[in-house]
């Protein structure tokens, strides 16, 4: 029998700092929706979700209300689109994305990720027609999100798609002016993508997996954030060390991902697919006391974007993997703690007061598990600039090994310091300053690819 | 052959100190009793114990209760003991927690009638009590239920119930399945 104690820890947990199940997301694999016309494709594509979603969304919500879990998102992933379409122009990788659209609407599902192309051994020419019919993709559907990864530490980072990239966020942006820019929101730049994660925008279902999956993405920054304040509470007449937090925070990661597990297995095992992998991130919501940024500003720091932030996001980024892996049987390979500027409300605010700058940001995502993510920039700031910013944080993936990504959001007829707000739980922010911008267009118009690391070489 | 034993319910109360559970199941097994399940807790100072074992053929409830009666006398603080024979058709030996178990945490102010409240709530939706405990944390008294849903009408129902209930009697109540209590606080991961 558990102890009271632990009961009463448990109810906290769930009850007080929202603990919740971020994303279930099921991968399907569409591989085999190819036929002879864009029309038939389509139709294959949209009946094949249709017939594996159909119970999803459902099932998530029946499970959650079993365990009075919310399960926030439910979420679709799909082989990534340039492989099932490559042969089909521009034009057609539009009407796969409004299929995907509608599938994703009839099963009731909130994104779908997957409109993805891997450019980073080189471009294909499907790949060139996908990248093409991004703008008009994302900005004719609602719920479609779209990635490319272009590097990998085996096989460098391909520039010519840097390049082709910055001007797409460009378009994304321009074409979505009403919104703020919102459709950039809905597409990311990776190295080393995981092909298996739940996240979105990010969001695919790799080649090498199962038809059909369930993943599960869980977060919880404010059961950490509680766990942490308790701690320092308690032990604040003892000489209390990192170590002593980082084992805190591992304990709770464990805790965390356990109900991940939970939840996740009960749906994979109510619609009779396989599990896959549970990736414990601390992903932030716009709520208050559901946030990254203050379990940095919990660790010692007043102002986020201070000397030794970047040492606490390494040392959080580690405790949380650590916890997490002991906890699940797989774990994904984004685990770890998300810098989302715009959906981290003390983050948004650091950016607002001119603590937290892009270039800092830069280096936290080097120890962080993914890269730059939802920051708006100036919509002044040109397609070259963006390209580079891409290339810096590609090139830090690259080296060491890890998945980074870019999402930033060139906010139309807005500059640095004025405020965007894209609604729910893609938040708000203050446009953030780019430093230097226009002074990298020689270096983008090199193109070409960087090499891939000398320990590439591993064999 | 174990139909062919004798099962005795017995139950123990005595102020706590260092030897009752020696000296009771030493007497137990001088009758040639087998314990099959015990359950022991300490309250407040207070030491209570019950257990089921069998006896061999013909042992009878008195001699069991004359036999703890010595224990008894020899014991310096006195040791209240209730012995009932029982019904081998009745005995349930799978103690584990059901599969439809949920945690019911109760808090609230201290008060008369707080427990019968809560109890009152379970009868009415035919809720069973598998095991209750009672703390007091942050000054609230809290009650702990791990409860048995297996014979409710309906979950959704019950809990807007609970809703309306909570508000009626100024209680914060939360109904968790016991399953995540488990996940996050045990090694092994509870898969059904």
């Amino acid at each position: 029998m558990i102890q009271p104690e632990e009961i009463l820890k448990t109810v906290d947990m769930i009850q007080k700092e929202n603990l919740d199940v971020r994303a279930v997301t099921m991968g399907i694999s569409l591989l085999d929706c190819r036929r002879a016309t864009i029309e038939l494709t389509c139709e294959a594509i949209e009946e094949k979700i249709k017939r594996h979603a159909a119970h999803f969304v459902e099932t998530c919500e029946a499970v959650s209300a079993e365990y009075s879990i919310p399960v926030v998102n439910k979420r679709i992933a799909v082989t990534p689109i340039a492989y099932v379409g490559a042969g089909f122009c521009a034009a057609d990788f539009v009407k796969i994305a409004t299929a995907l659209d509608n599938a994703a609407t009839a099963v009731s599902v909130d994104f779908l990720g997957g409109f993805s192309t891997d450019v980073s051994g080189g471009t294909l020419y499907g790949d060139r027609e996908l990248i093409a019919a991004i703008p008009d993709a994302l900005t004719s559907t609602k719920k479609v999100c779209a990635s490319i990864n272009v590097g990998t530490t085996r096989s460098g980072i391909n520039m010519d798609a840097v390049v082709l990239l910055g001007q797409t966020v460009k378009d994304l942006a321009e074409r979505s002016r009403d919104q703020g820019g919102f459709a950039a929101a809905k597409f990311v730049i990776f190295t080393n993508q995981p092909g298996d994660n739940p996240f979105m925008a990010g969001a695919i279902h790799g080649l090498g997996l199962p038809e059909v999956v369930i993943n599960v993405g869980v977060s919880g920054p404010g059961v950490i954030a509680r766990a942490l304040e308790r701690r320092i509470d308690q032990d604040s007449d003892r000489n209390l060390g990192l170590h002593d937090l980082a084992e805190e925070i591992k304990r709770t990661a464990f805790r965390v991902t356990r109900c991940g597990e939970l939840i996740g297995r009960r749906v994979a095992k109510a619609l009779d697919i396989p599990f896959g992998v549970v990736d414990l991130f601390l992903a932030p919501t716009p709520n208050v006391g559901d946030s990254v940024g203050e379990i940095i500003q919990i660790l010692g720091v007043d102002a986020i974007g201070a000397p030794g932030s970047t040492a606490i996001v390494a040392l959080l980024n580690d405790a949380v993997k650590k916890g997490g892996a002991f906890a699940s049987q797989s774990v994904g390979g984004l685990s770890g703690a998300f810098i989302p500027v715009c959906e981290d409300r003390v983050l948004a605010n650091a950016v607002r007061d001119e603590n937290l700058v892009l270039e800092k940001l830069e280096a936290m995502t080097s120890v962080c598990s993914v890269g730059l993510d939802m920051i708006a920039i100036p919509g002044s700031v040109d397609a070259a600039t963006i390209s580079a910013i891409i290339a810096d944080e590609m090139a830090i993936g690259m080296i060491n090994n890890k998945t980074t990504a870019v999402r930033v959001i060139p906010v139309p007829g807005k500059e640095a310091g004025e405020y965007v707000s894209f609604g729910g739980l893609f938040g708000e922010s203050t446009i953030a300053p780019v430093r230097n911008a226009g002074k990298s267009t020689r270096f983008i118009q090199f193109a070409g690819k960087i090499p891939a690391p000398i320990h590439s070489l591993r064999n | 052959m174990p139909t062919l034993q004798e099962q005795f319910i017995i139950s123990i109360t005595s102020h706590d100190r260092v030897g009752i559970i020696y000296e009771v199941t030493r007497a137990i097994g001088s009758l040639g009793g087998n314990i099959a399940d015990i359950r022991q807790s300490v309250l407040c100072g207070y030491f209570s114990m019950i257990l089921l074992a069998s006896f061999p053929p013909k042992t009878t409830r008195r001699s069991i209760e004359g036999k703890l009666a010595e224990v008894d006398s020899n014991s310096e603080s006195a040791i209240e003991t209730v012995v009932r024979k029982a019904e081998n058709n009745v005995l349930s030996y799978n103690s584990s927690v059901p599969e439809n178990a949920y945690v019911l945490t109760a808090t609230g102010h201290d008060r008369i009638g707080f427990v019968a409240t809560i109890a009152l709530f379970c009868v009415q939706h035919n809720i069973n009590i598998i095991d209750l405990s009672t703390t007091v944390s942050n000054g609230a008294y809290v009650m702990i239920l791990i409860v048995d849903l297996n014979h409710i009408a309906s979950i959704c129902e019950m809990r807007r119930d609970l809703q309306k209930f909570t508000s009626e009697n100024d209680i914060t109540v939360v109904l968790q399945h016991y399953d995540i209590f488990r996940a996050v606080n045990e090694i092994n991961l509870p898969i059904r």
